[in-house]
């Protein structure tokens, strides 16, 4: 095993840049999809985001008859069908008798299934339109694909969002905690509701080139989840996930870069796993161990709660 | 031949998926299914890796167990209290995949295990794949481990069904009447995994999910009887299975995203057509505001006495469009007879009577 990052690959340094900052902007937006108890929204939204991708692939080369794979083209895509899925799933859970449940797995099973379907029609087409293997990578993310360009991308969508969180994160915060509350003071509900979708489909977005649509999910829980442990303010929690974030995705570039064939997405999913596990072990008071502790002293002590930090 | 028995894994395959779907669709744990299906890939990869060859059907149990320990794990997460449900499944299965892809990636790189082969499988390489049984050929190993799953998910229904149903609708009236619900539910779960692993290789893990999900889903929307659920998720389950089958010869792609798109499409038409769906009941509801706003028309007036059409409107606050559009209801239901000369509205003697 060499050590790369004493040389500062050029290419490594582009992604190892990208996944950590993948890592804090998912960490940070997927406390809140977390306190609200939706965690696993953001794997239909990921899943979701291969049809837009695809889809705005096959749409600019009809359009301009050069396909282009740059994120400047699939990110308008991804951010549409992921919006789409999840407003379909919204209305259906809220207009029929299916539950929150049922209905994100159905929309997960249209979009992902239909982009699939529509990236092995786009593979099988000849001639074959240049640029379309690339496509394949979403899936499974490929980090190392990473360009300049779609660093800057990252770091503009990323800071966005992260700037959008910082001036309405009074607001935000009141609608996480206690929608009814937040509605008696005369928020929009609506539009915020809107806003913390939109923000995890840009979260999602940025982060699938690095990890693929089927781990994504970990980058926005996990890391929301290890937080979770060590605090109840919100602030800290979400700084705490970022920081989560941002060490498994550096981690995941730098170990995955010093051995030949390993996959970057896997890769940081597990140190984030791991970082979780440890979490849950030794965070005070919440921690497993400082429970037990607690329990030889005292007695017994009632669990603290599941959900809401303070 | 081959055509046969690819439609036959299909179709079994569809068969197991939607009738184990119908209970996690119900049970409000849908996504357990995209759980499971990513979750028992480390258990597949570890078990091929051991023997090399997959022929052994205890393979197929112990890849499923590793659905168990997903399960087992979620589970454990949750009862430590400081981590809900979806976020524990959210924290365990993209974990266990990440282990599968490492370990796909790492042992059999160059093997024919391709990544492609986890989400869509195999289905067309599915019949070439015979099992064999003292020299004799009895047909694809992947149609005997589907119908393997179909017969378990069968009989656990035929058997607990009352158990499943119970704790599905009522978990703790199941407990009161000393039934084990947990128990039950981690046997139903195991059966679940079971058919997840045995489904994989031919459908991969989006025809998994869209399979156990969509159709039940739809069915929901048609018919209230879990029984009636249950047999129409099968049949929906089935039209798509053979759909996604046609349109993927037609295109000459894999099948499994032809398939889940057609079991997706399947539950778009129930969501315009059926009872239950968005439509229908969006239509019932404007029927009912309509009639709701004649009945508040109605009720400003006397028998007998006819009123100014203004001083109604006033009264109710409404707006022109609003009240004029509720009029005409009125007026072509023959609950109210509008006078356009005096403008003025009277109830119809019908009305009057009744």
């Amino acid at each position: 095993m060499s050590a790369p990052w004493v040389e500062l690959d050029p290419t490594l340094v582009v992604v190892a840049a990208g996944t950590t900052a993948v890592g804090a902007v998912s960490g940070a937006l997927g406390c809140f999809a977390y306190l609200r108890r939706q965690g696993l929204v953001g794997d239909v939204v990921s899943h979701s985001a291969l049809l837009g991708v695809v889809g705005a692939f096959v749409l600019a080369h009809a359009l301009t008859g050069s396909a282009s794979r740059s994120l400047a083209v699939l990110v308008p895509g991804a951010l549409i069908a992921g919006t789409a899925s999840l407003a379909l799933a919204r209305s259906v859970s809220n207009r029929t008798r299916l539950n929150d449940d049922a209905s994100l797995g159905v929309m997960l099973s249209i979009f992902f299934g239909g982009g699939l379907f529509l990236l092995r029609w786009v593979q099988r087409q000849s001639p074959p339109i240049p640029g379309h293997t690339g496509l394949e990578d979403y899936i499974f993310g490929m980090a190392a694909a990473m360009t300049r360009a779609d660093l800057w991308m990252v770091f503009s969508l990323g800071g966005g969002a992260l700037l959008l969180l910082l001036l309405l994160w009074k607001e935000l915060k009141v609608f996480t905690f206690d929608p009814d509350f937040s509605r008696s003071l005369g928020l929009p509900s609506y539009r915020l509701d809107l806003l913390m979708m939109a923000l995890l489909v840009a979260g999602v977005v940025i982060g699938i080139q690095t990890v693929g649509v089927i781990l994504m999910i970990a980058l926005l829980v996990t890391p929301a989840a290890a937080a979770r442990q060590w605090t109840s303010r919100l602030s800290t929690m979400v700084l705490l996930a970022a920081s989560f974030g941002a060490a498994a995705g550096a981690g995941g570039a730098l170990l995955s870069a010093s051995e030949a064939g390993l996959p970057t997405g896997p890769v940081v999913v597990l140190l984030a796993t791991a970082i979780f596990a440890l979490s849950l072990l030794l965070a005070p008071r919440r921690g497993l161990i400082a429970r037990a502790r607690a329990r030889r002293t005292l007695g017994s002590t009632p669990p603290p709660a599941a959900g809401g930090a303070a | 031949m081959i055509e046969f028995w690819t439609l036959a894994i299909a179709a079994v395959t569809a068969l197991a998926c939607a009738l184990s779907g119908t209970f996690l669709v119900l049970k409000r744990e849908a996504l357990v299914s995209e759980g499971l299906a990513h979750a028992v890939l480390p258990g597949i990869v570890i078990a091929f890796a051991l023997t090399g060859n997959r022929t052994s059907p205890l393979l197929l149990v112990g890849a499923a167990a590793m659905g168990l320990v997903m399960i087992l794990a979620v589970q454990a997460i949750r009862r430590t209290g400081v981590v809900d449900a979806t976020a524990s499944l959210g924290v365990v299965f993209p974990a266990l995949f990440s282990v599968g892809v490492l370990l796909t990636s790492l042992e059999l790189a160059g093997k024919h295990f391709h990544a492609d082969c986890i989400i869509e499988g195999n289905l067309a390489l599915a019949p070439l794949d015979r099992l064999e049984l003292g020299g004799r050929d009895l047909g694809p190993r992947a149609f005997w481990s589907v119908s393997a799953a179909l017969l378990l998910v069968g009989c656990f229904l035929l058997l607990l069904f009352k158990e499943l149903k119970l704790l599905t609708f009522d978990g703790e009236l199941a407990s009161s009447l000393g039934f084990r619900p947990g128990r039950v539910h981690v046997a139903w779960l195991a059966v679940v995994s079971f058919t997840v692993v045995a489904s994989f290789e031919a459908a991969g893990s989006i025809l998994v999910v869209a399979l156990m999900i969509a159709p039940a889903a739809s069915a929901v929307l048609w018919v209230n009887d879990v029984r009636h659920v249950l047999g129409l998720a099968a049949v929906l389950a089935l039209a798509s299975a053979f759909a996604g089958h046609h349109l993927g010869l037609v295109m000459d792609i894999a099948p499994a995203g032809p398939m889940a798109t057609s079991a997706g499409a399947l539950f778009l038409v129930s969501l315009a057509l059926a009872p239950r769906g968005i439509l229908v009941k969006g239509r019932a509801r404007r029927r009912a505001l309509a009639q709701l706003e004649v009945d508040l028309v109605s009720a400003r007036l006397e028998p007998g006495e006819p009123r100014d059409c203004e001083s109604v409107r006033g009264e109710l606050g409404w707006s022109p469009r609003r009240f004029g559009a509720a009029v005409a209801r009125a007026v072509s239901g023959s609950a109210l007879v509008h006078d356009a000369g005096s403008g003025t509205l009277h109830l119809s003697t019908g009305q009057a009577e009744g």
